[in-house]
């Protein structure tokens, strides 16, 4: 019997069998559905949470180095770490560690209560050079940012958060306007352009900048940072460039290993990577439920035949009297397999797309479709349907026409 | 046509006893003969017939069909011999559910290697009386109507064979007998056909019997036509059935 022949009888026998050709579809549709929302829902949130990282930390040529061992944990405060870091280690990189586009010295100290005129806002400071916005890619809306005059001058100004601008200044231009902190008075001269929420969902733009010469003599009175940033004229070698700075700081510090280092210096993109293999577990933990899912649909397709096969005895007996070899019966059962397989990866598809969109909404992520993925997934389907219809198939070619006839 | 020699079959059992269904039969049947074979249940007469029909092959002996040999036939050979040259028609009909009259006349014709001819299928219809209803589905059809269904089916491939068991067993009697007025039309038209029952009054519309009785051919008889109802029967068949 010809291809043609066989296709078009396999699609008679699935139309004429309604039931049975809903539910063989349904199984392996469900499956393919899970699979191809799995993989959209998996591939939004990876590239969400890239771009999420991408805004809290700017780009990824950047290193920063913190007071402490690599054991201290959470955001470094003023209150927190270890008085180690120096404002000349700054400068010291600055001036002998190559590959060194800019240096900025920080000191934040967070859950500080700031005043204008009769409000009152909790708010996280930070004393920042000049390179600090440049460095993050971070720009405002109004006003400007913090200049190499500001951080010479150790003026009293502030460049605020839209969080911060909100609740402070609701309804007026902040822009020259007072903050008080501690009593110390600084004039707002710039608000920043919003970030909106960083991975743990909590907002990046509570947030108070200030000259970081200004924060250590006229507020917190501290000589040591929290944080110097480096950025990379060449993030290529990082690497090189990790190694440099760690090899000078010790030199500094008078640190001799096995001593344990008292800073850490870090770099977004192992950060980076760490996010990554997290979200790659995550990914493929819900691509191996899809995957068990589509199996599922394939014994279902299996056992589905099995019952058909045993139901059509008598039809295969028959078409055996009349001529059919066992590769006929083999060819007809098979082809019915992958037939509906292949419309069940079809709709799978289809209601994967739709289940992606509508769960890609409530996550409010940007749906992602991996157009090639879904061919691949129908084709899938259809593999499915040959693989688990072999064995229903195989046991229809060799039914006894004898047997099957006896009336 | 037909040539057995010597033809044994023995069935295992699953201890592995050895159960004989045919012992030696040996006959011919020629071409445009209307034999039937008659037996009694467990005769044997069953396993002849599917040894006839290529369905089984031989334990020992030759079954020659037109001339070839086809008891060692691989079962791929055997499909072939059956799509082209024999027509079965069985008892409980065995039409394909879920599939109109025409369909199943035109499933031979699916594993012959050639075009699926609708305008034959519809012809065979006709000539079997059932023009009309050649687009109804088989559970549409009673018991009549089907058996000439199959008989049409039987005729797709244009066998030179027919092979029918039982096919008036589940019929009542008048409807059975029409079918077998059709059956000795299309032996007067040249089919050869070679019919099993146990029923003597089925048995007595063919020319000749052969009696078969505990795996041996018992008795080889001529045996004068019974005069035909035709005109009676036709009526009775679209009346009745």
């Amino acid at each position: 019997m010809s291809w043609a022949r066989t296709l078009a009888l396999a699609l008679r026998t699935l139309r004429r069998n309604p039931l049975r050709s809903l539910f063989m579809l349904l199984g392996v549709a469900v499956g393919i559905a899970s699979l191809v929302a799995m993989a959209s829902v998996g591939e939004a949130t990876r590239q969400e949470t890239m771009r999420q990282f991408k805004r809290m930390v700017g780009t990824f040529d950047r290193i920063s180095i913190q007071p402490g061992s690599a054991r201290t944990r959470g955001m470094p405060s003023l209150t927190s770490v270890e008085p180690t870091l120096r404002f000349e280690d700054a400068d010291a990189i600055r001036a002998e560690v190559p590959n060194v586009r800019r240096v900025s010295r920080e000191q934040s100290a967070f859950d500080i209560d700031v005043q204008a005129r009769d409000k009152t806002a909790t708010t996280s400071i930070w004393g920042i050079s000049a390179e600090w916005m440049e460095i993050r890619g971070d720009d405002v809306t109004v006003g400007r940012g913090i200049s190499p005059e500001d951080v010479e001058t150790l003026a009293r100004v502030a460049v605020i958060g839209e969080d911060l601008r909100k609740e402070l200044f609701p309804d007026e231009d902040p822009i020259g306007k007072t903050i008080r902190i501690a009593e110390v008075p600084f004039t707002v001269q710039g608000v920043l352009v919003p970030r909106g929420a960083g991975p743990g969902g909590s907002s990046l733009d509570n947030l108070l900048l200030m000259p970081v010469s200004t924060a250590s003599k006229r507020l917190f009175n501290r000589d040591y940072l929290t944080t110097i940033t480096v950025q990379l004229e060449d993030p290529a070698r990082y690497e090189q460039a990790v190694a440099a700075i760690t090899a000078l700081l010790r030199e500094r510090h008078g640190i001799v290993p096995p001593v344990e280092d008292n800073f850490t210096v870090s770099n977004p993109r192992a950060a980076m990577e760490q996010v990554q293999e997290v979200d790659t577990t995550l990914s493929a933990v819900l691509v191996g439920i899809a995957v068990i899912a589509t199996l599922i649909g394939g014994v279902v397709i299996m056992s589905l035949m099995l019952i058909a096969v045993s139901e059509r005895r008598r039809e295969i007996g028959v078409r055996r009297a009349v001529g059919a070899t066992r590769a006929d019966v083999l060819r007809q059962f098979l082809v019915e397999a992958a037939l509906i397989s292949a419309l069940g990866g079809i709709v799978g598809v289809l209601l994967g797309v739709a289940g992606a969109t509508v769960a890609a909404f409530q996550q409010q992520l940007s749906p992602v479709f991996l157009w090639g993925a879904m061919g691949g997934a129908v084709g899938l389907a259809t593999l499915i349907g040959l693989v688990f219809g072999l064995q229903p198939a195989w046991r229809a070619a060799n039914v006894d026409p004898i047997q099957a006839l006896r009336a | 046509m037909i040539e057995l020699e010597h033809v044994v079959k023995t069935y295992q059992r699953e201890d592995g006893t050895p159960v004989p269904a045919l012992r030696d039969i040996t006959c011919r049947i020629g071409a445009g003969e209307f034999v039937t074979i008659r037996g009694s249940s467990g005769s044997g007469k069953s396993s002849l017939l599917n040894i006839l029909g290529c369905l089984d092959t031989p334990t020992s002996g030759a079954y020659r069909l037109g001339g070839e040999d086809v008891s060692r036939y691989t079962d791929q050979e055997r499909s072939a011999v059956r799509a082209r040259r024999i027509g079965f028609v069985f008892q409980a009909f065995n039409l394909l559910p879920r599939t109109t009259a025409v369909e199943n006349v035109e499933v031979p014709a699916l594993y012959s290697g050639g075009d699926v001819d609708r305008g034959k299928a519809l012809a065979l219809l006709k000539r079997v009386g059932l023009a009309e209803r050649s687009n109804h589905f088989v559970t549409e059809l009673s018991g009549g109507e089907q058996q000439r269904v199959a008989i049409a089916r039987a005729l797709m491939n244009s066998p030179p064979l027919l092979l029918a068991d039982e096919p008036t067993g589940n019929l009542d009697s008048a409807v059975g007998d029409s079918i077998m007025e059709l059956l000795t039309d299309l032996n007067r038209e040249g089919l050869t056909i070679v019919l099993v029952t146990h029923d003597e009054r089925v048995a007595s519309y063919a020319a000749r019997e052969l009696l078969i009785r505990d795996g041996v051919l018992a008795s080889d008889r001529a045996q004068p036509r019974r005069p035909s109802l035709h005109a009676a029967t036709e009526g009775a068949a679209h009346v009745v059935g």
